[in-house]
């Protein structure tokens, strides 16, 4: 069994006195897409910063491509292909400059992929950052995160106000380049619909916290709305997990994760029965998880 | 890799050092002009020390804007994205700050050639009285002493977060108002001249700028 790509445990950091990011162990495993979901605000680009040794944690500890952080992020920095959710580069390089310039730190950069991904993102390289649309800053931070040939790349709300077309050209040569490579890819997102195309794993935070890890099949078979009538108030000893309720006309709408259909038993030895079960897609499961996990 | 971040440095104080550049060729010239003119064979001695002495605070002055302008610009960009780029670069935090400030060393380097050649070509075309003595390397090296301490102090105030610089501006103005505050007392005079003495007379930080900045002396 490979190690995981991204490994925390308990990590914790006080962002401020109003936000603090709280026990979050993060399991990327090697490899994998990993869907990094949760509202704006919910600590998804303060837990990247961490992963990247951009911040110091309070607590807990951070394993990234089997090198503890932040003590060795400079070799974990050197393998990993990084975009942060603004744009950071410098604005008054031109294209090339700025390649040139990043190229410098990285002893693995692919000249040759540059090049490729100039003419696939029709770039001009005497074009300088500071005259350029969202779009085209976007498509260069991706040829330079994508060139140096990265083990790990790590993407915070990389298409984020892009149009559709460039959208999809700078996912598109990430797949290209996760297909070719097998990178680990660990991308955050408050746009599910985008995410639920091409993860095979996601997490979702909010609040500062991981409210839950799991591969997005089970994620999305896993969380039903189940019309249920004659519903108990006790469901202790369920199978499954109860996130919501809501009584209408003698019947309870449910949403529940875990639930598989073996469980209908369980409701009728408590005299309920299932009338509906409806599967949810990834936005409105993600939804729910939200509401239920804000309940108090 | 310093390659790289020289030229970016070079790019971002280019327009600025070709001005200083300017002025440090021009200032020793026009020093020893009299109406423009360098060769008269006699001069008066005390002319000449009287204004080589009154332009020698423009030395200082460029010294002090060269290296604030150098020091201020190195971090300028990256302040701008909030470190983030240069913090996630695969480069360890000490070197890279190394890298920057020995960029922005090596480019105070042209004004302070230019400025040394210019001594050097005004101190040969005229004709110096007997007695004096021209100076241009003592006054080149000096100009790249005082250069080299203002670039570093504002390198340093510059590489911290506003905040970090606001504290150490605070502080400034903070000492300075209770000096003014107690200037009229033993205590407050004392402390003005304790501090002057520390800051500005030999072996003080800034002593480098107080003097004489004589490229013709005794």
């Amino acid at each position: 069994m490979t190690d995981p790509a991204i490994l925390t445990r308990d990590l914790g950091y006080r962002a401020s006195t109003r936000f603090a990011i709280e026990g979050v162990s993060l399991n990327v495993p090697a490899g994998a897409i990993y869907g990094f979901l949760g509202p704006n605000g919910a600590g998804k680009t303060t837990t990247i910063r961490l992963l990247l040794g951009l911040l110091r944690p309070r607590q807990g500890q951070i394993t990234v491509l089997g090198r503890p952080m932040p003590e060795e992020s400079t070799a974990v920095l050197a393998r990993t292909g990084y975009i942060p959710e603004r744009p950071h580069l410098y604005p008054t390089l031109t294209v090339a400059e700025a390649i040139a310039y990043h190229s410098a730190f990285y002893p693995t950069w692919d000249s040759a992929w540059a090049d490729r991904l100039i003419k696939d993102f029709s770039l001009e390289p005497g074009q300088r950052i500071a005259s350029m649309s969202k779009g085209e800053t976007g498509k260069v931070m991706m040829l330079l995160a994508l060139a140096q040939t990265p083990d790990l790349l790590v993407l915070d709300e990389p298409t984020d106000g892009l149009d559709p077309v460039v959208r999809r050209d700078v996912l598109g040569a990430v797949l290209d380049y996760v297909a070719q490579r097998h990178a680990t890819v660990l991308i955050s997102s408050h746009l599910v619909h985008e995410l639920e195309r091409f993860c095979d794993w996601i997490g979702v935070m909010d609040q500062g916290r991981l409210i839950t890890e799991l591969p997005i099949e089970t994620f999305k078979n896993g969380i039903k709305r189940l019309r249920v009538a004659g519903a108990p108030a006790d469901l202790s000893g369920a199978p499954f997990v109860l996130l919501d309720r809501d009584a209408r006309n003698g019947t309870e709408s449910w949403l529940v994760r875990g639930w598989e259909d073996p469980m209908r038993g369980f409701l009728e030895t408590r005299g309920a029965s299932v009338r509906e079960v409806l599967d949810l897609d990834l936005e409105e499961g993600f939804v729910e998880l939200l509401r239920s996990f804000r309940r108090p | 890799m310093f390659r790289q971040i020289f030229l970016t440095q070079w790019k971002w104080t280019r327009a600025p050092l070709l001005i200083a550049l300017l002025a440090a060729f021009s200032i020793p010239l026009v020093s020893l002009s009299r109406d423009m003119s360098y060769t008269q064979p006699i001069w008066d001695a005390r002319d000449l020390l009287d204004r080589v002495r009154s332009t020698g605070v423009a030395y200082s002055a460029l010294a002090a804007a060269l290296g604030l302008v150098l020091g201020l610009s190195a971090w300028a960009a990256d302040h701008r994205g909030a470190h983030v780029y240069a913090l996630s670069l695969p480069i360890a935090r000490w070197r890279y700050a190394l890298y920057r400030l020995g960029a922005g060393a090596l480019l105070l380097f042209l004004p302070v050639i230019a400025l040394w050649l210019s001594a050097l070509i005004a101190t040969h075309v005229i004709v110096i009285p007997t007695g004096l003595h021209a100076y241009p390397n003592a006054l080149g090296l000096r100009f790249l002493l005082a250069a080299i301490v203002a670039y570093t102090m504002f390198f340093a105030v510059a590489s911290g977060t506003t905040r970090a610089a606001a504290i150490v501006l605070g502080c400034i103005g903070v000492a300075l108002t209770t000096m003014i505050l107690l200037a009229d007392t033993a205590i407050g005079r004392s402390l003005i001249d304790w501090a002057a003495q520390a800051l500005f007379a030999w072996p003080g930080i800034f002593g480098v700028f107080t003097g004489r900045w004589m490229l013709i002396d005794v």
